[in-house]
Parts: C-alpha cells; structure tokens; sequence
C-alpha cells in the first residue's frame, strides 16, 4: 500500500511539474521548427556548402534526422565553441549539434543526450616536429578558445606555451605562419583540415591521442523528455543503419580523409584497434 | 547568477591578464605619442612629400577596423617575411640590459603592440595637430618676428601652448588605447579580455569572471583619469587678475 500511495504522488508530482512548466519537446513540435546550433566553420562536422552556401556536416546530418522524425521544419543556427552553451541557456536553440564534448562542469549548466560520436585529442604539425607526447611540454600550441582541448592541454602538459585564438582555421594560419608549433584538435577533425591544405606533404598529424572525447547533443538543462527522445532516436539510427551511412558520407573510404570507425552510438568507451 | 566567487586560481589568470593589458597599453600610448608628435608635424610641413605621406598613413589607419589590423600584423604580414624571420620572431631571445634579463616577448605580443601603437598614432597626431591650429595665429607671426628660426617657434612657442589644448582629448586617446587592447585577444595574447574568456570558459562564472573584467578596465582608466587632472593642473595658465 506504502508503495502504491509513493507512485501516486510521485505522478502527481511529474504531472503537476509537467503542466507548470513548458516542455521543450511539446514546444518543438507545436513551433513546427526545430532550431539547432551547428558549426559553419569545422568540417566535416558543420561548414558552409561551397555550391548551395548552407551549412552541411555530419552533425548537420543528424540533427535533420532528428527533425525527420519529430515532423518538424530543421533551422540552423552557425555557432562557434564558445557560443555553444550561452546559445542554449539563453533559449536562442534548442539543441545545439555541434562537434560538443561531454564533460561533467559542462553537464551541471546543460544536459546530454547519449555520445554519437567519439575522438581522441591530437595534434597537426610540421613534420618531423612532433614525435612523442613528451614533446608537447616545450611547444606553442595553438588551440581554440573555449574548447576542452585547452585544459586538457594544461592539466597534461602544464609547461606548454598554450596560445587560444577564436576558430580553427586561425590557429590553422598561425601553424602555417610558424607562431605555434602544432595545433590541437579532435583527431577528425584534424584530418579533415589535412586533407584540404595545399600544402599538406609539410604536415603530419603524430600518431598519438591524449584524451578521448565523447560527444552528445547539447540539450537545455532539465529537458528530461527532450533528451529521453533523442536518445532512442540516436540508438535507432544506430539499429538501422542511419548513423553508419552518415558516417561513411564524412569519413568512409571515399572520402578525401578516411578515418575507420572505431565509436558507436551505445558504446562506452572508443574501441582500441 | 550564482552567487559564487572566483577561485583564487582564477583571480591569479586575471591579475597576469591585467598586468598585460597595463603593459601593451603603456606601450602602445609611450609609442603612438612619439609618433603622432612626428605625424602631425609632418602634416603641417613645408615640403608636399611629407605633407602628402602623412595624409596617407592617417587615412589607411583611421579607416579600417582595429581587428583587421591586428589580424593583418599577426595573421598576413608574417607570409611577407622570409621564414627565418619568423623562426627567429619566434624563438625566445635574453635581452641583457644594465644588469636586467629581459625576455624576448611573444610574436603576439610584438604583433598586438606594434597594430595598437600604428593604429593609435593616427588618432594621437590628428588631437596634436587640432591643439596646434588652435594657437592662434598671431603668435607664429610675432614669434617669427622677434627673430626666431621655425623650430624655435615650434619649440618655445607653439607646442607649449598647444599642449594645453592637447591633454584632455589625447588622455581620452588614451583610454581608448587601454580598451582597445581588448581585441589583441583575437591574436592570442593573453590581456585581460582573454583571461576573463578563459576564466569564464573554465568556472562557467560568467558574470564574476566579466564583473572582475570591468572593473580591472574601469580601474585603469581612473589610473589615466588621475594622470590627465594632475597634468592639467600642472600646465594650466595662472589665473589672471
């Protein structure tokens, strides 16, 4: 009987809690629009179609499944890293799709939906610069502002020289410039950026990881339901192949920087070769 | 808003940041008033050429944005120099003056100080000249006629009492120096603007890390404030009777 009268009040409690409060996931259905913040400058992730001059990327690519599914219109907005969470508690998006690491001081000001993707923190260098983790402590490293590349960097290597600058593709010019010695980012990432530079035979990427990045959807703080939602839809297109094709279509053997993939959405951890 | 303050660790971030902001400032407002004395001389000189030269430096400099500036010193005038150069920019060089260790500053720095000062000298030497034009006339005219040679006019004459125009609108300079070291954190150096974006990036106390900000920017400017009321006194002309 205890237990009976304890569900009871713990529905009423839901339900009183759900009719006080807005729920986002009623709200974006009823908006007809779905608002996601993505990257235009971070392929492939989320970067600005040369032909069409909208934003595409394999976060792109998910948040318009997500769209699919709930029936509603998808609107993009361009972020960058640091504008991700400010986007979000602001309430100028709903989710924000954009290359975004799971971390526990980022998760007590919003939530995340289960990882979809997953990389290591590595570095892109002049080759013959970089061999060996030891290295990075008596380097300039580039890296950009507002990232979780920038403390693990420190808390690892805390006698590197560490220089922030807004976007990738600024740290990018001071590597070709020689004001750093190598610049850091996701793995993917970095090979992405490999794959497009003129002169890529000067650059390598050390075969090395320093961390392991898991990355969700960034959900407004106590979305329960938004984010329950996401996270069956994310393990469906895992089950139905979805998330596989989206990945071949940015990193599959066809593309200019192949990458195997080694996460997959329900994994806990990336799987070691 | 949390009602959390800053760790100590975080306070130490923002201390150096000030520090650095002070110091490129300093710099910045040490160089662009030499320059901008030399600048707005050579707008007012005799010969066409330089007249001509100053034009153009005031008006590439005070018409385009700050930011783009700084990228151009930091970002584009690097592929202009051989790649030596920019090793030896880079690498860090000792300085040994009278007994002191001085080290070599970062290419941020050197880029962020050399845009701020280029830029502010434009502003600098246009306040210097209108403090000039505003002496009246008849002075260069009776100076000029009790002997003395141009320079002397300049010297003994004009400058002195153009300088009293001056202190007002060129502390107003600057201030803007100070807040406008704020976008070499587009460049990577760590002044101020760039701590507090840190701070904030790792403590997510954004209101504390940009509230310690304002203050330390509010706290310069009344340094320079300060300054400019002492100077004033100082070179005000006796009250007559």
């Amino acid at each position: 009987m205890k237990i009976k009268t304890q569900v009871l009040a713990l529905l009423l409690l839901g339900l009183a809690s759900g009719a006080a409060m807005a729920d986002k996931l009623d709200d974006i259905k009823k908006a007809g629009v779905l608002r996601v913040a993505a990257f235009d400058g971070n392929p492939p992730f989320g970067f600005v179609d040369e032909k069409t001059h909208k934003i595409i990327g394999l976060d792109v690519d998910y948040a318009q499944e997500v769209a699919k599914r709930l029936g509603v219109k998808l609107e993009i907005v361009p972020t960058n890293p640091a504008n991700r969470i400010p986007l979000l508690t602001a309430n100028k998006v709903d989710l924000v799709f954009a290359n975004f690491t799971i971390t526990p001081e980022r998760a007590k000001v919003i939530d995340f939906s289960v990882p979809y993707f997953a990389s290591g923190q590595q570095f892109l260098a002049r080759k013959g610069t970089l061999k060996s983790p030891e290295q990075i402590a008596s380097l300039r490293v580039g890296a950009d502002k507002g990232t979780t590349m920038e403390a693990t960097l420190r808390e690892k290597y805390p006698n590197a020289t560490v220089v922030l600058y807004d976007d990738t593709p600024f740290a990018l010019t001071a590597l070709r410039n020689g004001n750093v010695q190598a610049i850091t980012q996701d793995g993917s990432k970095l090979v992405a950026i490999l794959g497009n530079l003129p002169d890529k035979d000067k650059y390598e990427i050390p075969g090395f990881s320093i961390s392991e990045e898991l990355e969700g959807v960034g959900v407004p703080k106590g979305e329960t339901r938004l984010v329950a939602y996401l996270n069956d839809t994310l393990k469906d297109l895992e089950k139905n192949g979805t998330a596989s094709k989206i990945y071949d279509r940015w990193f599959g053997p066809d593309t200019k920087a192949p990458l195997p993939r080694l996460f997959k959405i329900g994994d806990a951890h990336i799987r070691t070769q | 808003m949390s009602a959390e303050l800053l760790a100590p660790k975080y306070l130490v971030w923002m201390a150096h940041g000030l520090l650095m902001t002070a110091w490129i400032a300093l710099i910045a407002i040490a160089c662009s008033t030499l320059a901008g004395f030399a600048l707005a001389l050579a707008r007012d000189a005799q010969a066409g050429v330089w007249r001509g030269l100053a034009r153009i430096y005031t008006l590439v400099f005070r018409n385009t944005p700050l930011l783009i500036q700084l990228f151009f010193w930091y970002f584009a005038a690097p592929n202009l120099l051989p790649e030596t150069a920019m090793l030896w920019l880079n690498t860090p060089h000792q300085l040994q003056l009278a007994g002191f260790t001085l080290s070599w500053p970062s290419f941020e720095f050197l880029a962020g100080a050399a845009g701020l000062s280029l830029y502010a000298t434009a502003f600098v030497a246009e306040d210097i000249r209108s403090g000039i034009r505003g002496v009246p006339r008849g002075q260069y005219e009776a100076a000029a006629a009790s002997g003395l040679t141009r320079w002397q006019v300049q010297r003994y004459v004009i400058l002195p009492q153009a300088l009293r125009h001056v202190v007002s609108p060129l502390f107003g300079q600057y201030m803007n120096i100070v807040k406008n070291s704020s976008l070499t954190m587009g460049i990577g150096l760590a002044e101020l603007s760039y701590t507090s974006r840190q701070v904030e990036a790792a403590s997510f106390l954004t209101f504390q890390a940009f509230g310690v900000a304002t203050l330390g920017y509010i706290g310069l400017i009344a340094v320079l404030d300060v300054l400019a009321r002492q100077l004033q006194q100082r070179v005000a002309l006796p009250a007559r009777n």
